[in-house]
């Protein structure tokens, strides 16, 4: 570790769970520094509540270190380690009233009477909700209650906030609605959030930077933009964000470069590293929106591949096309609708599809 | 009554017919027979609950009942609680063994465990000889033929019907309440105070409330345990029909019994409503 560097505020190190023979945790390592929004976002599975657990203190990892703000707090318990949490499930005291659930925590800390009282209200406050300290959980709406939950998990001013899909059980319109206001939260007072999440839209939203769980690992850490543009791998790429995959197969490898063929007559240049041996099959990942459609030939950089047109849905701003190569292969394709304006591709035409590939994007498998 | 009970159509109302029949020819009509003998055996009038009341011997039947009930009933809850907690928080294979021990407990003759009980409580038994050879005493414990083997013996017959009711209420608690606790820097005790406990309180009122209830009608425990001076009033019932066939005072005691027993589950039931 670097002197200059400011401790992390939570440092993960090969951290391990095993159930039986299971994984569920598969060696992950990471930083998050502090003041920063990190969010693991990864299907249903992939180990994102086993890591958030192990960093809580509900679970032991079975190997690995986990640090905050560099102490290790193997075996400490959960109300030692001064962490606030949000889950996903409605955890509100039922037999406690809003006011009373969020000074829970400060009781628990033996804080005077009128101390404890106007930290509630000024928690309370944060997330416009003082109108209801008297009521019970049960007479809030599921949105309130969960902002009740946030409001208890920083009335203590914790150093780190955990919170996993703590908006899964809200309608979207409601859960774009607290996106932003947790996103304000966290602008105003600073404190380190790690949020779980298994929607690419709600990561890309809220983070700074985003961990991609696969299968009990992180297989990728970055900002959204980092992700977007050049995901780490297959799945990273097919996880944020629309994406096509073409495939091809390698023709020809060069000390600088390899030859991918894509389709019948285009062909394209590629980082030898990336890709295997001649003949083999690579996946070339490219966005809808970096597609562009003619009916003549320019002689634009990048590959030219001859498609016909099945489909095309206006969508207002976008206009969205379905395409399929000579040998079937089917692209989803976006085009901004003020670009697009008087070149008209139709249905059941024939066009060519423009490709710049992105050297970051080729992929050995899927 | 809880609202499906007064809203049932009356098509459903008339089906219930043949059971309150059954009910009122088989239980309602000798219970009130019973009862009636209370006040007109052996000549109409109080005389039998005077008798009951002002009678030294049986004054103090009615206070060991008593006793002896609240006792128990305190005593199964201590232990059944932490019992129940186990049933729900132990991994599955565990708990079935766990409740396999005690459903097969509750399926052994009653007699059976009574006088497993005098075995193991007598001057010679188990436990004395135990302690004896331990040298934690000097001379046996009078464990049996007393109140406090009553306790033992009836603790012990009750405590499934804790464990049960309290292990449903338990079960019905999300863990993730107390891992919330926890993350709030909560201690276990702290959360056990202010979350369990509290969110328990209607199961523990349920058990508790069946235990003294079933306790105070208790006959064959006190009975075989409690020796001949430490009588409870179901004893006293079955003597006084038995040996002496005096039906009057015996369905004043009864009567006694029942009122009380009715009494305990209208201030639960208020209690309920309360709290909904
Ligand atoms: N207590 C447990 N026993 C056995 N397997 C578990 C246990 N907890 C989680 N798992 C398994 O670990 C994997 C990861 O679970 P989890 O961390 O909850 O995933 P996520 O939160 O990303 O959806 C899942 O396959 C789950 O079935
Ligand atoms: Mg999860």
């Amino acid at each position: 570790m670097k002197m200059d560097t400011p401790l992390p505020a939570v440092r993960l190190m090969d951290l391990h769970k095993r159930y039986g023979d299971f994984a569920a945790v598969d060696g992950v390592s990471l930083d998050v520094r502090k003041g920063e929004f990190l969010t693991f976002l990864g299907s249903s599975g992939s180990g994102k509540t086993t890591t958030l657990n192990m960093i809580a203190g509900f679970d032991d990892p079975t190997s690995g270190q986990i640090l905050l703000n560099g102490g290790a707090v193997t075996g400490l318990p959960p109300q030692k380690r001064n962490i606030g949490m949000v889950f996903q499930r409605y955890t509100l005291f039922p037999h406690m009233t809003v006011a009373e659930n969020v000074g829970f925590p400060l009781s628990v800390r033996r804080l005077s009477k009128d101390e404890v009282n106007s930290r509630v209200l000024d928690a309370l406050r944060l997330v416009q909700l003082d109108r209801f300290a008297g009521r019970r959980p049960s007479q809030l709406s599921g949105g309130q209650q969960q902002r009740v939950a946030l409001a208890r998990a920083l009335v203590y001013e914790p150093q780190l906030l955990l919170m996993d899909e703590p908006l899964g059980a809200l309608d979207k319109k409601l859960r774009e609605e607290i996106q932003i206001e947790i996103r304000k939260l966290h602008h105003r007072l600073g404190v380190t959030i790690l949020y779980v999440t298994h929607d690419q839209e709600e990561a890309l939203r809220m983070s700074d930077r985003i961990a991609v769980f696969e299968h009990g690992r992180i297989v990728q850490v970055g900002s959204g933009e980092d992700l977007y543009h050049c995901p780490a791998t297959a799945f990273v790429a097919g996880f944020i964000g629309n994406s096509n995959f073409l495939r091809g197969s390698v023709a020809e490898r060069r000390s600088d470069a390899a030859i991918v063929k894509l389709g019948e007559n285009s062909a394209v240049c590629v980082p030898v590293d990336a890709v295997g041996g001649v003949g083999s099959e690579v996946r070339i990942m490219i966005r809808p929106e970096e597609i562009k459609l003619s009916h003549a030939l320019s002689d634009a950089a990048g590959a030219v591949i001859p498609v016909t047109v099945r489909e095309r849905i206006f969508l207002g701003d976008t206009i969205s096309y379905e395409v399929a190569t000579r040998d079937g292969q089917s692209v989803l394709v976006r085009e901004d609708r003020a670009r697009n304006q008087g070149r008209c591709v139709g249905p059941g035409t024939d066009a060519y599809m423009h490709i710049a590939i992105n050297q970051n994007r080729v992929y050995k498998k899927y | 009554m809880n609202a499906a009970a007064t809203s049932g159509t009356f098509r459903e109302a008339r089906a219930a017919w043949p059971a309150i029949a059954f009910l009122f020819v088989f239980f309602a009509l000798p219970v009130g027979a019973l009862m009636l003998r209370s006040v007109t055996d052996p000549q109409w009038g109080l005389q039998n609950f005077s008798d009951l009341l002002a009678t030294g011997t049986y004054a103090r039947v009615l206070f060991n009942t008593f006793l002896v009930a609240a006792v128990v009933t305190l005593m199964s809850l201590l232990i059944g609680y932490p019992l129940a907690w186990l049933l729900v928080m132990l991994p599955a294979r565990w708990q079935q063994v766990l409740l396999a021990i005690l459903l097969m407990s509750m399926w052994t003759s009653l007699l059976a465990r009574t006088y497993a009980w005098l075995v193991l409580l007598q001057k010679t038994g188990v436990i004395n000889r135990i302690l004896l050879s331990v040298g934690v005493i000097d001379a046996p414990l009078p464990l049996v033929n007393n109140l406090t083997g009553v306790v033992i013996g009836m603790t012990y017959i009750m405590l499934p019907f804790v464990v049960l009711p309290l292990r449903a209420t338990l079960a019905t608690l999300d863990p993730a309440l107390m891992h919330a606790g926890a993350v709030c820097g909560a201690s276990p005790w702290r959360l056990f105070r202010s979350v369990l406990l509290p969110l328990s309180l209607p199961g523990i009122g349920a058990a508790g409330l069946m235990v003294f209830v079933m306790s105070l009608g208790y006959y064959v425990t006190p009975a075989l345990l409690g020796g001949t001076g430490n009588m409870m009033l179901a004893e006293l019932i079955a003597q006084t029909v038995q040996s002496f066939l005096n039906w009057g005072l015996g369905a004043a005691a009864a009567l006694v019994l029942l009122c009380a027993t009715l009494a305990l589950y209208a201030l639960h039931m208020r209690y309920l409503d309360e709290d909904a």
